[in-house]
């Protein structure tokens, strides 16, 4: 299967948050109580009922003033930390490139969240007793509300009415992205750049944008936390492999004592 | 729209001023984007920086209100380059189908001689003579009653010549002085349009209530329409001026008589003096004596007559004026609009009000004097989803609900998911629509509400043999049972044959209607939208045309889509279309052709008006108008063509609240014949000198009713609030997300401050206004609740059509 | 037989204390490292156990030392009290772990030194497991991602060393024919006197040498 994306084209995006509210009225997410706080923004950050939400910057000043809108919500990594930290298995990887979760396996422990290197997922935790479950864009491949699977684009794409997102194949939208960059450096925005295409080894939400991803408040070279890799490609398997080790020389070092000890040789 | 939305991707310049349609045209805006897409220059034009704004090429900030001399500035660049580059410009267009080669009256003067004034002016009536016996608006005519003409332009009296004239004032300096915009970027936005203006290229103009609702906004949008004209750009694909519609359907209810002087189709309405029918179509039948004129309104004895047979059918009887005089009329010289009525309320001359999907508790100007006046009426009916603002007038915060003894009912309607019918939206397209989902209780389809009403009121007309004006009410055509099917009611709006072979069928076009009783037509502009099921047979409900989902786009392929719904009126999609083709009959935009004379027929659009190319006879092309051609000077005419109530070309006046002490252009602060009703509530500069305006935001809908009840859209913009520039917030003290308190004569509210770079101060040539501007959403009913903006506002309107100037006043901001 | 009290009732009880804490922590915090044991993770219930488990693996030691700050002090000093026998017995523990007595064993005091080897083993995975537990639960959000990353890698790192070693102790003081009365001394608290001298002559000779003082 042909790996899919979503593009978004900053360029051509009007902050009209249609894709924000479609993302709600899909998903069955509620509409929290917020307060202006003297933004065009709101809800003021993710959370498990705001999985997408569009960010608002104003930029330079005077004659050079621009209003940049960013789109922010799950970049469905292709080395997604959150799929590396998740003990349980609950985040996976979608046949298509996103990546997906089995809420039913979640156990809350927000490792997803901390290991994020866009800082996405979001839990309901209680703070005292820990119990919770962590929420997220899923592509709208959300078991029971899956539009992939039924021949459907997601619901922010679905709504979008200036073509500022698209969804397609991936190489397809890499392709048409790559152009539309270059069409922009050509209108003098030299610092135009297609996002996601290397990024954690290729994200499945591309960026045009017409400056630089920190201009947009995009994370620049993410990574795979140093700690996730440490825990999860050496730690581990090394633990793995030192209580083996440690196992079996008890076992062959009782089996010999015994042995040896039985035979009268030791003491009792 | 001259043009319709799709049109747009055909610009080579769109130039937004006096909306945002990025903010309240959302889906619409997509065209938008095509159309740069595809090279397109984008120019907003605005006080604040807005969403449409972020994605445009060229930004120049203007002060609310002064369009007339930002756009003025521009004409004035364009003609003195006409001049020096004629060749970059459709002169062919210019002088044949433009006014501009008109002699007009040597007796008349403007506002460069008369210091802002035109001859005729009145000052003790506040009015001008605007009669066709005695005004100096009028052109010189030949021995055959045709206005003379010199297509050289050079005459001193030439229409050319005294546009010249009277733009000349509206220098790139004094543009600034008015309007704040810089001047080198009022040049660029200039010099960039003024692109537009060579033959085969496409400027449109996009405008919405930031034009219209002002003191002056009949005459900006004239402005508007002079500078498209001089650039050839009306009737031209990618052309055109579009108001763009606050609402879905509009356009829809203004072609169905919305408008207090007018009855559907835009025939006038009757009035007091009307005594007989004949009269009446006098009164409002334009005369044209040039044999090259069309002049369509001609035909508006058929189209009344055809009106008055669909309301009253066999009771309208050539002997009775078919019903002529159980028609309601106006009294000649009263104000029948918005601020009018309910200034009327508060007087208690109207004693009941039906508010159909409407609030005015939030809507109207002056807002406290609203809510006070719905106190006067004995009864007040609400249709709506919601409880509003004005159903519950009587017990906001601050009233006393033992002192109001209005009698209040709610009545709920359905969404408009829950019902079938029809929406025209912004480019004339009527598009049929399904129900899709039951409405929850009791709620009910408006025409159904109506439908139990009228049925209610003609059982009590019929028990009363003494009712007034009893035959009007018992004989109306009225007949649709327990439930009104809106696929009848828009048969009876196409028109029907009412004799001959043909008794009982649709009539296909207007040009069937007849004056002499035998057609039927609710609405003249729609004939042709629901047929015979044999003349549309493949439509999804056959005959009804704005059923129609075709998306063939044949023959040029320029977006027309001429079998997706339909297009009033008969189907063409880019009306005063004869203009895009030279004198033969080829188009100036071959490209982008809208029609294409070929083969000794037309081809493409539905051509305005049939017949040949000039070139071989044909009519001129703006067939509208008596004269045949686009006005340039709006002079006095004849009946029905009696100019606007301020003057044949726009002139700059500031709005009644400027924080300006004079104004720049002239010696006429205001405009001279604004109908003002409570002088004593100006507010002054000297206590509010801070320029604002209203506006709405994406998130929220008109009075909010519809939004304001909605999670996730309260979740999104939560909360009434002001924007100011970070200079004047500085300045007083105020931080973002403070709240604050914003006041002058009429009132004061409280609002979040969201200071922002994207309102500027103005600097108006060495002088500093501050503007700030907010949201109007707002009101106390609903899942969110704030102040209302409108309390602000003030009861003075336009001159020609008295919309409130909800765009331009004063006040005062501080920390609350 | 002779026997010897080798623990008091009340270090017996928060041993076994330690221990239900300890497996509930473990099996609690085992489908972290095992995905497929996921399951376990009971809708994250698991986690609440862990907590409720890693509350009482912290307050017991807690309240034991506020009542027994001498002995605590004392058990503390004995873990990293290192000498020259420990060296020996270190060199001579592979031959005698596995049944054979060719190579003598210096003699030990209270713990020999593998027991002051696990002992050094809880108390600094025990203060690692505290410290980035600690991290996680209450400090989520308030310090930076790559702290509470660094906690998670560190919390997996005691558990691993802490359960390797666990496994060591588990195995020694249940099966292993060395230790015969290992597992019914943390229960009845005594072992006998021959016990006490074959694998703890120090302590032995000084318990003895006082008994008779």
């Amino acid at each position: 299967m042909a790996e899919k994306a979503i593009m978004y084209d900053a360029t051509k995006c009007t902050a009209c948050r249609g894709c924000q509210v479609a993302c709600k009225q899909w998903n069955e997410l509620e509409g929290e109580t917020t307060t202006n706080w003297g933004s065009y923004e709101n809800p003021k950050d993710l959370s498990t009922q705001t999985w997408l939400k569009m960010e608002f910057r104003e930029v330079g000043n005077n004659g050079d003033l621009r209003w940049l809108f960013t789109r922010r919500s799950c970049m469905h990594c292709t080395d997604a930390a959150c799929v590396k930290v998740c003990p349980t298995g609950a985040l996976f990887y979608h046949p298509l490139g996103f990546v997906s979760y089995d809420k039913g396996k979640c156990s809350g422990c927000g490792y997803c969240k901390e290991f994020c290197p866009y800082n996405v997922p979001r839990l309901n935790t209680n703070r005292g007793s820990g119990l919770g479950r962590m929420d997220k864009c899923t592509a709208c491949t959300s078991f029971g509300l899956d539009r992939i699977d039924n021949g459907y684009t997601p619901a922010c794409v679905k709504t979008c009415p200036t073509g500022a997102l698209i969804y397609g194949d991936r190489s397809d939208l890499l392709a048409k992205g790559q152009a539309r960059v270059q069409q922009i450096i050509a209108q003098g925005y030299k610092n135009a750049y297609l996002y996601g295409d290397k990024e954690v080894g290729g994200t499945h939400v591309l960026y045009v944008l017409e400056d630089s991803p920190s201009v947009y408040g995009v994370v620049e070279n993410p990574k795979v936390p140093g700690a996730a890799i440490a825990w999860q490609d050496v730690i581990k398997p090394l633990g793995y492999v030192a209580v083996g080790l440690v196992g079996i020389g008890l076992l062959l070092n009782v089996m010999v004592a015994r042995a040896r000890m039985i035979n009268g040789k030791g003491e009792k | 729209m001259t043009n319709h939305w799709n049109d747009i991707q055909n610009s080579d310049y769109i130039l937004v001023i006096a909306g945002n349609p990025a903010e309240n045209h959302p889906a619409a805006y997509g065209h938008i984007t095509a159309a740069v897409d595809k090279g397109a220059k984008l120019i907003v034009v605005d006080p604040r920086f807005t969403r449409s704004a972020a994605k445009a090429h060229i930004y120049c900030p203007i002060r609310s209100g002064t369009d007339v001399a930002f756009i003025g500035g521009i004409v004035k660049y364009i003609i003195s380059d006409i001049e020096a580059n004629p060749g970059n410009y459709n002169m062919t267009y210019i002088t044949e189908y433009t006014n501009a080669s008109y002699l007009v009256n040597p007796n008349y003067k403007g506002a460069p001689d008369l210091d802002g004034l035109f001859s005729g002016y009145n000052a003790e009536k506040r009015s001008y003579d605007r009669s066709a016996a005695t005004s100096s608006w009028t052109y010189q005519l030949d021995e055959n009653g045709v206005p003379k003409r010199d297509k050289t332009l050079q005459d001193p009296n030439c229409v050319f010549q005294i546009l010249k004239e009277h733009y000349a004032r509206y220098t790139p300096e004094m543009v600034n002085t008015v309007s704040g915009a810089p001047k080198e970027k009022f040049l660029e936005v200039a010099k960039t349009f003024a692109e537009s203006g060579a033959a085969g290229k496409s400027g449109t103009l996009m405008y919405a209530m930031g034009a219209t609702q002002h003191t002056n906004g009949s005459q900006i949008i004239r402005t508007y329409a002079i500078m498209q004209l001089l650039l050839a750009n009306i009737g031209v694909a990618g052309g055109g001026i579009q108001a763009m519609r606050g609402e879905s359907n509009v356009q829809g209810s203004t072609d169905m008589a919305l408008l207090s002087h007018l009855l559907p189709g835009y025939l006038l309405v009757p009035q007091h003096n009307d005594e007989t029918l004949q009269k009446y179509i006098d009164r409002a039948t334009p005369k044209s004596s040039d044999p090259l004129s069309l002049n369509w309104w001609k035909n508006t004895d058929k189209y009344m007559v055809s009106l008055l047979k669909a309301w009253w059918g066999d009771a309208a009887t050539k002997d009775n004026d078919f019903g002529f005089h159980y028609s309601p009329k106006v009294h000649a010289g009263t104000n029948y609009t918005h601020i009018a009525l309910f200034e009327a309320m508060e007087k208690g001359d109207i004693k009941g009000l039906m508010c159909w999907g409407q609030n005015p508790a939030v809507g109207s100007p002056n807002a406290n004097q609203t809510r006070n006046a719905l106190a006067n009426l004995d009864w007040l009916v609400c249709v709506d989803l919601w409880e509003t603002e004005t159903s519950i007038f009587w017990k906001r915060p601050g009233a006393d609900p033992t002192g109001i003894n209005t009698e209040v009912f709610l009545l709920p309607a359905v969404g408009s998911f829950e019902k079938e019918g029809s929406v025209t939206n912004s480019g004339r397209w009527m598009q049929w629509r399904y129900k899709c989902a039951d409405s929850p209780g009791d709620a009910k389809a408006d025409l159904d509400i109506m439908n139990e009403l009228m049925a209610k009121i003609r059982d009590l007309y019929l028990k009363d043999g003494a009712a007034p004006n009893r035959d009007a009410i018992v004989n109306l055509t009225w007949y649709y049972g327990t439930h009104a099917d809106p696929r009848q009611v828009a048969k009876e709006v196409n028109g029907y044959y009412l004799t001959g072979d043909k008794q009982g069928k649709q009539v296909i076009s207007f040009a069937s209607l007849m004056n002499d009783g035998s057609t039927a037509s609710g609405n003249w502009l729609y004939c042709g939208s629901y047929v015979e099921p044999a003349d549309e047979p493949t439509a999804p409900i056959p005959g009804n045309r704005a059923s129609r989902r075709n998306l063939d786009d044949s023959p040029y392929n320029i977006q027309l889509y001429s079998k997706w719904a339909w297009c009033w009126p008969v189907n063409r999609r880019i009306i005063y279309n004869r203009a895009s083709v030279d004198l033969n009959g080829e188009p100036f935009d071959k490209e982008h052709p809208v029609i294409w004379w070929k083969n000794a027929a037309w081809t493409g659009d539905v051509p305005d008006g049939g017949g040949k190319p000039m070139a071989e006879g044909g009519h001129l092309p703006f067939i509208m108008r008596s004269t045949g051609l686009a006005q340039l000077f709006g002079g006095v005419v004849g009946p029905r063509e009696t100019s606007l109530a301020d003057g044949p070309l726009p002139e700059h006046y500031e709005p009644w609240e400027s924080p300006l002490a004079a104004n720049p252009m002239s010696g006429t602060m205001n405009d001279p014949v604004i109908k003002i009703w409570r002088p004593l509530e100006q507010s002054l500069p000297d206590k509010y000198p801070i320029a604002a305006t209203t506006y709405r935001v994406v998130e929220h809908w008109q009075a909010g009713q519809m939004t304001r009840n909605l999670p996730w859209l309260v979740e999104a913009m939560p909360n009434m609030f002001v924007e100011l520039s970070e200079e004047l917030a500085a300045e007083k003290g105020i931080a973002n997300a403070d709240e604050v308190i914003i006041e002058n004569k009429r009132g004061s509210i409280k609002a979040v401050a969201l200071v922002t770079k994207r309102f500027k101060p103005f600097q108006m040539n060495g002088k500093t206004v501050h503007q700030i501007g907010m949201t109007w959403h707002w009101g106390y009913a609903g899942l969110s609740t704030g102040d209302s903006a409108n309390i602000l506002t003030p009861s003075v309107g336009d001159p020609n059509t008295t919309i409130p100037e909800y765009k331009a006043f004063l006040c005062n901001i501080r920390k609350a | 037989m002779q026997e010897i009290e080798r623990y008091r009732k009340r270090a017996i009880a928060q041993h076994w204390w330690i221990v239900v804490c300890s497996i509930l922590l473990a099996i609690t915090g085992m489908f972290l490292f095992l995905s497929w044991f996921g399951p376990a993770a009971w809708w994250g219930y698991s986690r609440l156990v862990h907590r409720i488990a890693a509350v009482g693996f912290v307050a017991i030691p807690v309240l034991y030392a506020l009542m027994n700050p001498k002995g605590t002090w004392a058990w503390i000093k004995e873990a990293f009290s290192w000498g020259k026998d420990d060296l020996g017995w270190l060199q001579s523990a592979p031959t005698y772990y596995f049944g054979s007595d060719a190579v003598p064993m210096p003699p030990q005091d209270r713990s020999n030194t593998g027991q002051k080897l696990w002992m050094l083993v809880v108390i600094i995975t025990g203060i690692i497991f505290v410290i980035s537990g600690a991290l996680m639960w209450f400090f989520k959000g308030i310090v930076g991602p790559g702290v509470f990353q660094w906690a998670v890698f560190a919390h997996d790192v005691a558990f691993i060393t802490a359960g390797a070693m666990l496994l060591v102790h588990v195995i020694l003081g249940s099966v292993h024919p060395r230790f015969s009365e290992a597992l019914r001394s943390m229960i009845t608290g005594k072992v006998t006197a021959h016990y006490a001298q074959s694998h703890h002559g120090k302590w032995y000779d000084r318990i003895k040498g006082g008994k008779k003082a």
